[in-house]
C-alpha cells in the first residue's frame, strides 16, 4: 500500500456492505467489496442486473433508502474524511458537490414540473455562494458545454421538451454544475439510441479529460466498458469478483464469469447464432447459497466452490489484477481440499 | 404476490378475493376493528326486539324529554319515546336501506359496466356518457330530489340512493373488463362458441368482483349516511317510524332543551358509517396493486 | 392557455344540454299534476285551466322543451310558482350565500388537509401517519348535519362564541365573519379529510419518484425537496380529486345551511321541494348544472398551472 508511483485516491472504499430487509431479515445486496480510485480515472462497475453495482453507487452517495436498507462500511474515504460516517447535513454538502451521479433513466430523473435552468442552477445555489443571476449565468454556461444547441432559448423549457439525448446532457450538467472531484455514472445511456450513446460517451470522455475528475462508470455493457473504462470491476451477486485493469482484462479474463460476460458480446465478426449467453440466473438476494455464489452456472465448478467462499486475491504479489476463484484464482485446490475435508 | 394470484386463469382455485380478503385482515388490525364494530351493529339490530327495554313507539307525556337516566338510559324524546330502543330500532331502517340500496346498484352498475366494457364501441360511449351525466350531479342534491319527487317511503328512498350510486360501479366494472376481455381465455372461450351472455357473467364479472365488493362497503358507508342525510331533512321513512336521521331531526328541534337527543343517534351513525369506512379502507389497500410493492 | 380553456368550453357544452333535458323530462315525470298541487285540492276545474295555461302545460311538449332551453340561455327563467317573483332573482339572490361558503370550506380545507397529508406521507408508518390516517378517515364518515349539529351544541351552545342562529346577517364584517365561521369550518373540516387522504397518497407517489433522487443526489435540501420538487407534482391529482368532491362539497352544503339556518341554494331546494315550486326547482338544477360546469373547468385550468405539460396535449 506504500508504493510511491500511485498518487492518492480520491476515492477509497473499505468493506462496503448494504442490505436490505425483506419481512424482518436481513439479506447483503452488496458484500464488503473494497476499491480505490485514483485522480482521473474511469473505474467501470459491470455485471447483470441485480448484482450490486447501483446499489455500491447510492451506498456511496447515502441514498439508499433508510426504511429498509442499511450502509455498513469500515470507510469511504473522500478528501480525507469518512462519508460513512457524516451526518445528514454534511452528507448533503457533498452530494452534487464534491461527489455528483448521473442516472439511467433521463426520461424520469428529471422533475416534470420544473424548468431545464432551474433544475440546473438548483445545484449551483445550494453549493456555492452564487447570487441568482450568477447561478443563472454558469447553468447556462453549462448548458451549453454539455452541446445543447441554442440553450439560451431553451432555459425555461420543461423536461419534456427535450428528447432522451439531450435530457441526459441536461443530467451531466446538473452533475458537472459545482466541478466535482468524482462522477457516478449509472449507466448514463442504456436508454439511449445507439447514436446518441456513443454522442454521450464521446462527450463524458472529453469532459473529465478537461476537468481532471475521476468516474465511476456502471454499465452490464462490455462494449462501453473498452471505449472508455481505465480499470474495470467485475461484480456478481454483491461481490467483485475480478477487478483489473481494461486491457488486461479484455486480454486475460481470469474469472469463469468474466470470460462468459465477454463470450455474450455481440460482435459484428460472428454469426449471431454463436452468441453465448450465461445458463441460469442470479440467485436471489434471500435465497443466495453457500460457498462461491456462481457455483450453481460454473462450468468449472468443484466441490469446493460449493463448500468455501472463495477471497479475492491477487493473481501474483505485484499484480494489480485481481480475481475471487478457487479454480482460476491459482489456489493449491488439492491442497484446500484436504484442509476441508481435515 | 398480487400479481400472480392474478394471472390465475378462472376456475382452477379459490377466487383471489379469499387471498386479500386475508390479507386485509393480516396487515392492517383497523380491519378488523371495523369489521367487528360493524358486526355488532347487524348483530344488534337483528336482535332489536330482545335488546329494547321499551317500546320504541310507545309515547309517554309524563316522562317527556329527559336526560339519561336509570329508567331510560338514554333519556326520551319530545314525546317521552325511549332513544335507546329507537336507536335500536332504528339501525334496522339504516342497515335495510343501505343494504338494499347498495345491493341493487351493485347488480345493475355492475351490469351496466360490465356491458359498456365487453362490447366497447358506440355502445360504450352512450352508456358511460348517461352514467357521467348522473355522476356530475351531487349525489345528496339527486336523492333530494328523487325522493321528493316520488313521496319519502323506505322503497322511494332505497331507489334514490341506489341510482346515485349506479354510475360508479358501472365505472369500476368496466375499466376492469376492458383489460379481461382481450385475455387469451376469453378468445378462447369465444372460439368455443360460447354466448355473449355466458362469458360475461361466468368469466368477466368474477374477475372484477373483488373491487366491485370492496367498493360496496365503502359506498353503503356513504349511502347510511345519504340516508340519514335525507331523514333529517324530512324526507325519510314516515313517522313515527325510528330512522336515526329523524331522531337527529326531532332532537335538533329540541336542541336549547335537551342536547342528548340529538347527540346519541349522531354518534349511532358516525359509529356504523365509520366502522365500515375502516373496513372498506383495509380491503381497498389490499386490493389495490399500488399499495403493494412499496414494503 | 386561451386555446385550452376554449377547447373546454365547448367540451362542456353537451353536458350541460344533457343534463338541461334531464332536468325538463325529470320535472315532467313526476306524478301529479302541478296546478292542482299549487291551487290545492278545492280548485275548480276553470281555475286549474288557467293555471295550466299559466304554466304552459297546455302547450304540446316540444314546445314546452324548445321554452325552456331558449329560457335557459336569454335569462328568462321562468316565475316562481309560489311567490311569483322570476326564479333567476329568487337564485341570484342567495347565490352569493353558496357561493361564499363553499369557497371558505375549501380554503379551510385545503390549509388543513395539504400540510397534514404531506407531513402523514413523510413520517409514513409512524404514529403520526396511523393517527393522520384514522383521523381524517373519521373526519369524512361524518354526516355533514351531525358534524354541523356537534359544533353548534359546542361552541354555541355550550360555549357561546357563536350566534344560535346566525341568518347570514351581513351589514357589518364581524357579523359576516360569525355567521360564516361555523358553517365554514364544519364544511372545511370534512373537506379537510377528503383533501388529506389525497395529499397523503400522491405524495407518496410522488416522493418515490426518481426525480426526488435525481435532487438529492444534488444536495438539495430535505424542506426544498418536499415542497418544490415532491409538492408541486403531488397537487396534480390533488386539484382533480377536490374537483370531484366539490359535488360532495354542494351536497353537504344544503345540511349545513338548514343545520345553522343559513340563507343559500340548499335552503331554497328543499323550500322549493316542499312546496312543489317546480320552476324554481327546475332552475335550482339548472344553476346546480352550472355550477358543476364551471367547477370542472376550473379544475382543468388549475391543472394547466400546476403541470407544464398538460397545454401542449
Amino acid at each position: 500500500m506504500t508504493a510511491p508511483a500511485t498518487p492518492a485516491p480520491v476515492l477509497d472504499v473499505w468493506n462496503l456492505t448494504t442490505s436490505f430487509r425483506i419481512e424482518g431479515t436481513w439479506y447483503p445486496a452488496v458484500r464488503g467489496i473494497s476499491f480505490a480510485l485514483a485522480p482521473n480515472e474511469t473505474l467501470a462497475l459491470v455485471g447483470e442486473s441485480g448484482c450490486g453495482k447501483s446499489m455500491t453507487a447510492l451506498s456511496i452517495l447515502g441514498l439508499v433508502p433508510t426504511a429498509n436498507g442499511r450502509v455498513e462500511a469500515d470507510g469511504i474515504m473522500f478528501e480525507g474524511r469518512d462519508l460513512a460516517r457524516l451526518s445528514d447535513e454534511e452528507m448533503r454538502e457533498v452530494r452534487g458537490n464534491g461527489i455528483s451521479m448521473i442516472f439511467q433513466e433521463p426520461m424520469t430523473s428529471l422533475n416534470p414540473v420544473l424548468t431545464i435552468g432551474f433544475q440546473v442552477t438548483e445545484a449551483l445555489i445550494y453549493h456555492q455562494n452564487l447570487s441568482r443571476a450568477e447561478a443563472e449565468r454558469e447553468a447556462l454556461a453549462l448548458l451549453d458545454l454539455v452541446k445543447i444547441p441554442s440553450a439560451k432559448s431553451r432555459f425555461r423549457e420543461y423536461p419534456h421538451q427535450f428528447s432522451g439525448g439531450m435530457r441526459q446532457r441536461v443530467m451531466i450538467a446538473m452533475a458537472l454544475a459545482c466541478r466535482p472531484k468524482v462522477i457516478l455514472a449509472d449507466e448514463p445511456t442504456t436508454a439511449l439510441d445507439v447514436t446518441i450513446q456513443a454522442q454521450i460517451l464521446a462527450l463524458l470522455n472529453e469532459l473529465k479529460a478537461e476537468t481532471g475528475m475521476s468516474m465511476i462508470f456502471i454499465t452490464h455493457n462490455l462494449g462501453v466498458v473498452a471505449a472508455l473504462a481505465d480499470r474495470v470491476a467485475v461484480m456478481y451477486a454483491g461481490d467483485i469478483v475480478e477487478i483489473a485493469s481494461v486491457g488486461e482484462l479484455f486480454a486475460r479474463p481470469t474469472h469463469p464469469y468474466t470470460e462468459a460476460l465477454l463470450r455474450s458480446i455481440p460482435r459484428s465478426d460472428r454469426d449471431t447464432a454463436e452468441l453465448h449467453t450465461i445458463p441460469g440466473a442470479v440467485p436471489p438476494i434471500h435465497r443466495m447459497p453457500k460457498g462461491c455464489r456462481f457455483a450453481a452456472r460454473c462450468p468449472l465448478a468443484q466441490d469446493i466452490c460449493r463448500a468455501m467462499d472463495p477471497p479475492l486475491e491477487p493473481l501474483d504479489p505485484e499484480s494489480p489484477h485481481a480475481v475471487r476463484c478457487w479454480v482460476r484464482g491459482g489456489h493449491d485446490l488439492a491442497a484446500l481440499t484436504e484442509d476441508a475435508n481435515v | 404476490m398480487t400479481d400472480q394470484t392474478e394471472a390465475l386463469p378462472r376456475g382452477v382455485s379459490r377466487h383471489p378475493f379469499v387471498d386479500q380478503l386475508a390479507k386485509a385482515f393480516r396487515t392492517n388490525k383497523l380491519t378488523w376493528v371495523g369489521a367487528v364494530i360493524f358486526v355488532l351493529i347487524v348483530l344488534v339490530a337483528i336482535a332489536a326486539p330482545l335488546l329494547s327495554p321499551h317500546d320504541p313507539l310507545q309515547q309517554n307525556i309524563l316522562h317527556r324529554l329527559k336526560g339519561p337516566g336509570p329508567e331510560f338510559w338514554l333519556g326520551t324524546d319530545a314525546y317521552g319515546r325511549d332513544i335507546l330502543s329507537r336507536l335500536l330500532y332504528g339501525a334496522r331502517v339504516s342497515l335495510i336501506i343501505g343494504v338494499a340500496a347498495i345491493g341493487s346498484a351493485m347488480v345493475i352498475g355492475s351490469a351496466i359496466g360490465v356491458v359498456a366494457g365487453y362490447y366497447g364501441g358506440k355502445v360504450d360511449l352512450v352508456i358511460m356518457q348517461a352514467m357521467d351525466v348522473l355522476l356530475a350531479f351531487p349525489a345528496l342534491i339527486l336523492g333530494l330530489i328523487v325522493v321528493a319527487m316520488l313521496g319519502p317511503s323506505m322503497e322511494n328512498l332505497i331507489i334514490a340512493i341506489s341510482l346515485t350510486a349506479i354510475p360508479p360501479f358501472a365505472r369500476i366494472a368496466r375499466a376492469p373488463t376492458i383489460v379481461v376481455k382481450e385475455r387469451d381465455y376469453i378468445e378462447a372461450c369465444r372460439a368455443l362458441g360460447y354466448g355473449d351472455l355466458r362469458i360475461m357473467t361466468l368469466h368477466v364479472l368474477p374477475n372484477v368482483l373483488s373491487e366491485i365488493l370492496v367498493m360496496g362497503s365503502l359506498w353503503l358507508a356513504t349511502a347510511i349516511r345519504v340516508e340519514a342525510s335525507l331523514s333529517f331533512i324530512g324526507l325519510g321513512v314516515k313517522p313515527p317510524t325510528a330512522s336515526w336521521g329523524g331522531m337527529i331531526r326531532e332532537g335538533f328541534e329540541n336542541i336549547l332543551d335537551n342536547i342528548w337527543l340529538s347527540i346519541f343517534p349522531s354518534l349511532a351513525i358516525l359509529l356504523v358509517v365509520f366502522s365500515l369506512n375502516l373496513l372498506g379502507d383495509g380491503l381497498r389497500d389490499a386490493i389495490d396493486p399500488r399499495t403493494r410493492s412499496d414494503a | 392557455m386561451l386555446r385550452f380553456t376554449a377547447r373546454r368550453l365547448l367540451f362542456a357544452v353537451p353536458t350541460l344540454l344533457a343534463v338541461m333535458t334531464m332536468v325538463f323530462v325529470l320535472v315532467r315525470i313526476v306524478p301529479g299534476d302541478p296546478a292542482q298541487t299549487i291551487l290545492g285540492d278545492q280548485a275548480s276545474a276553470e281555475a286549474l285551466q288557467i293555471m295550466r295555461e299559466r304554466l304552459g302545460l297546455d302547450r304540446p311538449i316540444w314546445e314546452q322543451y324548445l321554452e325552456f332551453m331558449g329560457g335557459v340561455f336569454t335569462g328568462d327563467w321562468g316565475q316562481s310558482m309560489v311567490t311569483g317573483k322570476p326564479v333567476l332573482d329568487e337564485i341570484l339572490r342567495v347565490l352569493p350565500y353558496t357561493v361564499e361558503l363553499t369557497i371558505a370550506s375549501l380554503v379551510i380545507g385545503s390549509l388543513i388537509g395539504i400540510p397534514l397529508g404531506a407531513w402523514s406521507a413523510l413520517h409514513r408508518n409512524q404514529w403520526i401517519d396511523y393517527l393522520t390516517r384514522v383521523g381524517s378517515l373519521l373526519g369524512l364518515s361524518f354526516p355533514a348535519f351531525v358534524s354541523a349539529i356537534l359544533l353548534l351544541i359546542a361552541f354555541s351552545i355550550q360555549l357561546r362564541w357563536f350566534p344560535v342562529i346566525s341568518g347570514g346577517g351581513r351589514a357589518t364584517f364581524s357579523e359576516w365573519a360569525l355567521s360564516l365561521a361555523l358553517p365554514a369550518i364544519n364544511l372545511g373540516l370534512i373537506m379537510a379529510a377528503y383533501i388529506t387522504r389525497v395529499t397523503r397518497s400522491s405524495m407518496l407517489g410522488s416522493l418515490g419518484e426518481d426525480y426526488i433522487r435525481t435532487a438529492r443526489a444534488k444536495g438539495v435540501p430535505m424542506r426544498v425537496i418536499v415542497w418544490r420538487h415532491a409538492m408541486r407534482n403531488a397537487l396534480i391529482p390533488v386539484v382533480t380529486v377536490v374537483g370531484l368532491y366539490l359535488g360532495i362539497l354542494i351536497g353537504n352544503s344544503v345540511l349545513t345551511e338548514i343545520v345553522f339556518n343559513r340563507p343559500g341554494l340548499g335552503k331554497l331546494i328543499v323550500g322549493a321541494l316542499g312546496q312543489r315550486d317546480y320552476t324554481l326547482l327546475q332552475g335550482l338544477m339548472v344553476i346546480y348544472t352550472f355550477v358543476i360546469v364551471v367547477v370542472n373547468l376550473m379544475t382543468d385550468l388549475t391543472y394547466g398551472l400546476i403541470d407544464p405539460r398538460v397545454k401542449y396535449q
